[in-house]
């Protein structure tokens, strides 16, 4: 992915930040806190995955996602993240 | 200018939340409880345990479980075993399964959703969370009767057998039930109450003398040196031994005295503090459990308080504690609850020893529910929780 496709989007910076703050969460109230609806929330979260900056585990029926403290991209957008605060 | 001093050096050590670092006359209890969960840091997921700590109330049943949790998980975490202890009142989660179990996750994800599942649901969640983070887990589950009493058998049950169901999976879920009167056990079906019934350590009402030393104790750790003396230190031990030995009412009325003594601004806490300590404190209201209470519950039990301030009686039936619950609604502006939730709150306030309940016999028409107040004067709780709602904003 191009680093533009994941900072054009203000929605995957907002869960990636979300994330990166709190660690886990699952799908509504990353939606929740992220201020958007469900279904875009959930391609969000797809596409991010998908580029290995955040993962998933399923407990029953329970999504948690989580950030992905091992990807090294993940862990200079979290830098970022933090220093831009 | 006026120099504030306090009988206190560390008041925090009378706190109901303290726990020791070592337990007054429950060594050989905690060696037990220790030896019953050894395999948990010597072969972790080989086994699972179930153990019931039985006793009245303030004997140590709370702080010697949370003794042996805190000693047991530092112990694996040198072993570098993830060994979790999670302690919960189930009084406090209303008795009810599906909170217990959330409250539980909770501890692993804080952020966990807390709608939308069923328990049976959650709890294959929390075994897929262990499994996931290779975790091992001590739940002690304190004031189980109040578990039992709303649920029955059948929390005990999924318990047990969420880990039967995984024969090949490594074992990690084991729980330690806390209750006082073992009687409620017999609520549950006999396989529940044979699996726990294995492993029991009862804990035997302090004796004055060993009150005494848990109170010298105490004394050494949150007062200043020579504000409480050995005469006043005894008084309280007596008293603690009239309510049969309960330690925590005996750390509490020493607390209260304490403050009597610096509001009185002495630099003693004298017998006439622990006087007016004992007025104030009653065992089962104790500062944390009528704040607890739901409004309707604490309005329901407002109205019982006003029907024996008002009546000699020594109990009131079911349907005159709901007109008298009715006028009190009325007053805090407050829409009435049902009867079942009523009687849901009966059996609640029940189990947490606040109300006793027995069922009508001759001489009453029908078949009724009937509440006493054995334990505290109807005045008192009455003041106490006008004192709460008011606190909490409620006015008439």
């Amino acid at each position: 992915m191009a680093i533009e496709e994941v900072f054009s989007s203000k929605g995957r910076v907002k869960i990636l930040r979300i994330l990166s703050e709190i660690g886990e969460l699952n799908i509504s109230e990353i939606a929740r806190r992220a201020g958007l609806n469900y279904a875009t929330t959930n391609q969000h979260l797809i596409l991010l995955e998908k580029h290995k900056l955040i993962r998933h585990k399923t407990f029953g029926r329970i999504r948690i996602f989580r950030y992905n403290e091992e990807n090294p991209r993940a862990i200079l957008i979290r830098q970022l993240i933090e220093n831009w605060e | 200018m006026v120099r504030y001093s306090s009988v206190f050096k560390d008041e925090s050590k009378l706190d109901i939340n303290y726990v020791p670092q070592h337990l007054l006359h429950r060594k050989m209890q905690l060696n037990l409880l220790t030896q019953f969960f050894r395999f948990a840091v010597e072969n972790p997921g080989r086994m699972t345990q179930r153990a019931l700590i039985l006793g009245n109330i303030g004997t140590g049943k709370t702080v010697l479980s949370q003794r042996f949790g805190l000693n047991i998980t530092k112990e694996a975490q040198e072993r570098k075993i993830n060994l979790n202890y999670v302690h919960i009142n189930c009084r406090e989660c209303r008795g009810s399964l599906f909170i217990i179990i959330q409250r539980t996750i909770m501890k692993f994800i804080p952020n966990f959703p807390r709608r939308g599942y069923s328990a049976e649901e959650l709890l294959q969640a929390l075994m897929q969370i262990l499994d996931d983070r290779g975790a091992y887990l001590i739940l002690a589950l304190d004031e189980l009767e109040s578990l039992i009493q709303n649920e029955g058998s059948d929390p005990l049950y999924n318990l047990s057998r969420i880990q039967e169901d995984r024969i090949d999976s490594p074992k990690r879920l084991s729980l330690i039930c806390i209750l006082r009167q073992p009687e409620h056990l017999e609520g549950l079906d006999p396989s529940t109450r044979s699996t726990l019934q294995r492993n029991i350590i009862r804990l035997e009402d302090y004796s004055e003398a060993q009150l005494e030393e848990i109170l010298d104790t105490r004394v050494n750790l949150a007062f200043n040196e020579g504000t409480v003396s050995t005469q006043t230190l005894m008084q309280i031990a007596e008293l603690g031994k009239t309510e049969k030995g309960n330690a925590r009412y005996s750390i509490e009325l020493l607390w209260r005295a304490g403050k009597y003594a610096d509001a009185s601004e002495l630099r003693e806490v004298t017998p006439e503090c622990v006087r007016n300590a004992v007025a104030s404190v009653y065992p089962v209201v104790r500062k944390d459990t009528l704040p607890e209470l739901s409004l309707h519950q604490k309005l329901f039990l407002l109205g019982v308080a006003r029907h024996f301030k008002q009546n000699d009686s020594s109990y009131v039936s079911m349907g005159e504690a709901e007109e008298e619950y009715s006028l009190v609604c009325e007053e805090y502006n407050e829409k009435t609850r049902g009867h079942t939730q009523l009687w849901k709150y009966v059996k609640l306030l029940s189990a947490a020893g606040i109300i006793d309940t027995l069922v009508s016999g001759v001489g009453q028409q029908g078949k009724t529910t009937l509440i006493g107040l054995p334990r505290v004067p109807a005045i008192d709780l009455e003041q106490e929780l006008v004192n709460i709602l008011s606190r909490e904003g409620r006015t008439t």
